[in-house]
């Protein structure tokens, strides 16, 4: 009798450890960081909006920003109903998210101008929130926390010299503990990408990963001569944390001179790991920074395939043992399943569906039949170095073991040719010419994967591209939102399509569910993307005008159906 | 005569048309942007666009802000600039490119005496990437590049030694929430005080309000201690940097 109690309070333990590890991922009420929570699910439990009731889903609010001319890029962030949205142009907001009411404003001050033909962009991802501050980094590189209750500057920490480096920060800081850990661009410039850890309490430095090794450290032997120097790989999005491992999971950025070797591959190395740790998913102690493991996806890449994008965390059975899993997806679309403790490889698929610069993947992870650009030659390849899929993100539901995708069919020529780096210049080592593949109405998809299986579950075409970031929903809705300005839902199990709005300006940004008084809400960004990727598609669809914009529209059920 | 005036204009606009389609060659054409030519690849077509003379000056010149075309201006030389402006010109039909780019830029010319090899070295070693945090940009600015967290250097120390005996009566001893640190302090205003906290490199420029910051003159820190990634030499060298830099800036 009392070994049966023992039984049934240890199996209860179980369940309830179980069910804490399988919905970690998940964001409630609160919004709280840039991939929903530090596992990057950008899956909100909330399902008050759900299937059933999709169809009466109605704006309730929204938010101009007035930084018209870039767009809106950022994923906002609802902490205790308080929403905090970034602009291109460094301007934040704290909403009070039931009514956008704004309850106060900051401006950062012109930026210092960064190096000419460097790497400095007009967009930011988003903020992180915590400790009482919203931090966020700058296009003049500094790292910028203030008060989240008054909007006051707090301390402020320049990261790198954009007059050097000629890189900036785009992207979200993701807060660890006591610590906020940023990247920076620079991934197809002359510079040597890193991260860096602050404390949040006062802005001083805790420790730097620089993702190219110096002397002496190991996977240095994989640069040749002095191109370790300048050789890129900047870590240009956010990463995420498994707390309970301590770990931290970032995706590093391509080599520079993307697309020609010829400075940076040690003789002999070709087949090999090469330039390390560029391309590579890395898992970093939390607290020190230190290199625990990696695993180089695109070794020696010479199509501007970076890793850079969101590391997925889910825990997952394989073979009936459960197992601590990543999922990354690298700019090729070919998706990477990992174990998180160890680094092991476990599995991969390949999103796009034309693809010719591998003919494949063998069983444990090498690319095989890889078409590489040569110099003096025009090679063609598909996908394109705009990515299968861009920096936004995929969404996971740990309801359907899902992950939502949107993959771009896009091919580009290639031109190899070797050139000197300067620091802090642009050095690409040829350049690529966007086109679309032949005999092909669409141009993109929407796919939910399983990755364990590696099966395809459902696909959606789209006629044009897709360049906004997924979200997932307890209520078995996939939300994204298209160029053209339609945002809409999908049923999470099936893809049909069951709800669109339009928003009136091309959708580009990220979408995040929240509530406030028991009331959920769906909140994206709009507005096209003037510069880089955005920019860079448009031209392959002439006639089409995919509007530019800033505004943040929000949704709910209306009020007497909550 | 006529036909020896008319080969030279030949070779004149020749010369130009392929001076400046290497620079846009190397400076347009590359990654992310332009195509050769002027055909679209990242960035849009720019050959045939119509494009009038006064709007391809000004956009090689100063940029489309809000977008990835950055300004020329200043990173070209004068040469240089011309050169591919009147190239851009020619994509676009324009038969005899008129370039006025008006007093002032292209600055990136040659500005001044070129370093001696040591001084060379010493800029190398002044704004060394390498470094990171540990190198003497994170705090002093020189010829606009650097982080400038203190104020110019006027007074160049005579050697190594006497830059490892800089005094710095302006480091402080800052009160923070009974925390006490180095700093520098920048202000100390009716609604916010500002200082650095010199505690670690960088430096954090920090906010706090009125009256939570408690200032006492002085401080153990030394310049020392934030210099100890280069040895002698090297300081010999960026000394020499400093001293031809102050000789060639226009102040």
């Amino acid at each position: 009798m009392r070994s049966l109690l023992f039984f049934a309070l240890a199996a209860t333990c179980a369940t309830t450890n179980a069910q804490d590890a399988a919905n970690f991922g998940a964001t409630h009420a609160d919004w709280p960081s840039y991939g929903g929570t530090s596992f990057s699910w950008r899956y909100s439990a909330l399902d008050q909006i759900n299937t059933g009731d999709i169809k009466r889903l109605v704006p309730v609010w929204q938010f101009q920003t007035g930084d018209y001319n870039e767009n809106l890029q950022a994923t906002p962030i609802v902490m205790d109903g308080v929403m905090y949205l970034i602009t291109p142009r460094i301007q934040v907001f704290a909403l009070d998210a039931a009514s956008g009411r704004e309850l106060w404003h900051y401006k950062y001050p012109t930026p210092r101008p960064g190096k000419p033909g460097g790497m400095t962009f007009l967009q930011n991802r988003g903020v992180a929130v915590g400790d009482g501050k919203v931090i966020f980094g700058t296009t003049d590189n500094f790292l910028v926390a203030l008060n989240a209750k008054t909007g006051e500057e707090e301390w402020k920490v320049s990261v790198d010299d954009p007059r050097q480096c000629g890189c900036d920060i785009t992207a979200a800081p993701l807060i660890v503990k006591d610590k906020v850990i940023v990247g920076g661009t620079g991934g197809d410039a002359a510079h040597r990408g890193y991260l860096t850890a602050f404390y949040t309490k006062n802005g001083r430095f805790a420790w730097r990963w620089y993702v190219i090794p110096g002397p002496g450290e190991k996977g240095h032997e994989t640069w040749k001569g002095d191109s370790w120097k300048l050789g890129g790989g900047a870590p240009w999005m956010t990463g995420s944390y498994d707390p309970e491992l301590n770990l931290v999971y970032w995706g590093t950025g391509n080599a520079g001179g993307d697309f020609n070797d010829e400075d940076r591959l040690v003789p002999g190395a070709k087949g090999k790991e090469a330039n390390l740790y560029t391309a590579s998913v890395v898992a970093l102690d939390a607290d020190t920074g230190k290199l625990r493991w990696y695993h180089q996806e695109v070794p020696d890449d010479l199509w501007d395939f970076d890793s850079a994008y969101e590391c997925i965390l889910m825990d997952r059975p394989i073979n009936g043992q459960m197992r601590k899993l990543l999922v990354h997806m690298n700019k090729s679309g070919v998706t990477f399943v990992l174990d998180r403790v160890t680094g092991e490889f476990i599995g991969a698929f390949s999103t796009p569906e034309v693809q010719t610069w591998i003919s494949g993947i063998t069983e444990d992870g090498a690319l095989v039949g890889r078409r590489e650009p040569q110099a003096g030659q025009v090679v063609d390849v598909c996908p394109s170095a705009t990515g299968a899929k861009s920096w936004n993100s995929m969404a996971y539901s740990p309801r359907t073991g899902y992950v939502y995708a949107p993959i771009n069919e896009v091919c580009n020529d290639l031109r190899s040719a070797s050139t000197p780096a300067n620091e802090g210049r642009f050095h690409a080592n040829g350049g690529f010419s966007l086109k679309l593949p032949p005999n092909r109405t669409t141009y993109s998809h929407i796919d939910a994967w399983n990755p364990i299986t590696r099966k395809r579950i459902w696909s959606v075409p789209y006629k044009y591209i897709l360049l906004a970031s997924m979200l997932a929903t307890a209520g078995d809705l996939v939300f994204t939102g298209d160029p053209e300005g339609d945002f809409f839902a999908l049923n999470a199990r099936t893809g049909e399509k069951l709800w669109s709005y339009q928003t009136g300006a091309g959708n580009r940004g990220s979408a995040v569910s929240y509530s406030v008084n028991g009331r959920q809400y769906i909140a994206t960004p709009t507005g096209w993307q003037q510069a880089i990727t955005g920019a860079q598609l448009s031209p392959l669809f002439p006639g089409e005008n995919w509007r530019g914009g800033s505004t943040l529209i929000v949704f709910a059920l209306p009020e007497a159906s909550k | 005569m006529k036909l020896a005036l008319l080969l030279l204009m030949v070779a004149t606009l020749s010369y130009s048309q392929s001076l400046g389609e290497k620079v846009f060659s190397q400076s347009c054409a590359t990654g992310y942007c332009h195509g050769a030519k002027g055909t679209p690849a990242g960035a849009p077509r720019l050959a045939g666009r119509d494009f009038d003379q006064a709007y391809i000056t000004s956009t090689v010149m100063r940029g489309l802000p809000g977008t990835a075309m950055p300004a020329f201006g200043s990173s070209l030389s004068r040469e240089d600039l011309i050169a591919v402006i009147e190239y851009v010109a020619s994509l676009n039909g324009i038969a005899h490119p008129v370039v006025n780019l008006g007093p002032g830029p292209g600055t990136a010319g040659p500005a001044g005496p070129p370093l001696s090899p040591e001084a060379e070295r010493g800029h190398d070693l002044f704004f060394d990437a390498i470094r990171g945090f540990k190198r003497c940009s994170t705090c002093h600015e020189v010829n606009g590049v650097g982080i400038p967290v203190t104020t110019p250097i006027t007074k160049i120390p005579a050697d190594a030694a006497a830059l490892r005996a800089l005094k710095t009566p302006d480091v402080e001893t800052a009160t923070v929430d009974g925390e006490s640190m180095p700093a520098l302090i920048v202000s100390q205003g009716k609604t916010h005080e500002l200082f650095y906290d010199l505690t670690s490199v960088p430096p954090v420029l920090r906010t706090v309000g009125p009256g939570a910051l408690k200032v006492a003159p002085g401080n153990a820190w030394q310049h020392s201690s934030v210099i100890g990634s280069y040895n002698d030499a090297q300081l010999d060298s960026i000394i020499a940097f400093l001293k031809e830099a102050a000789a060639s800036s226009p102040q």
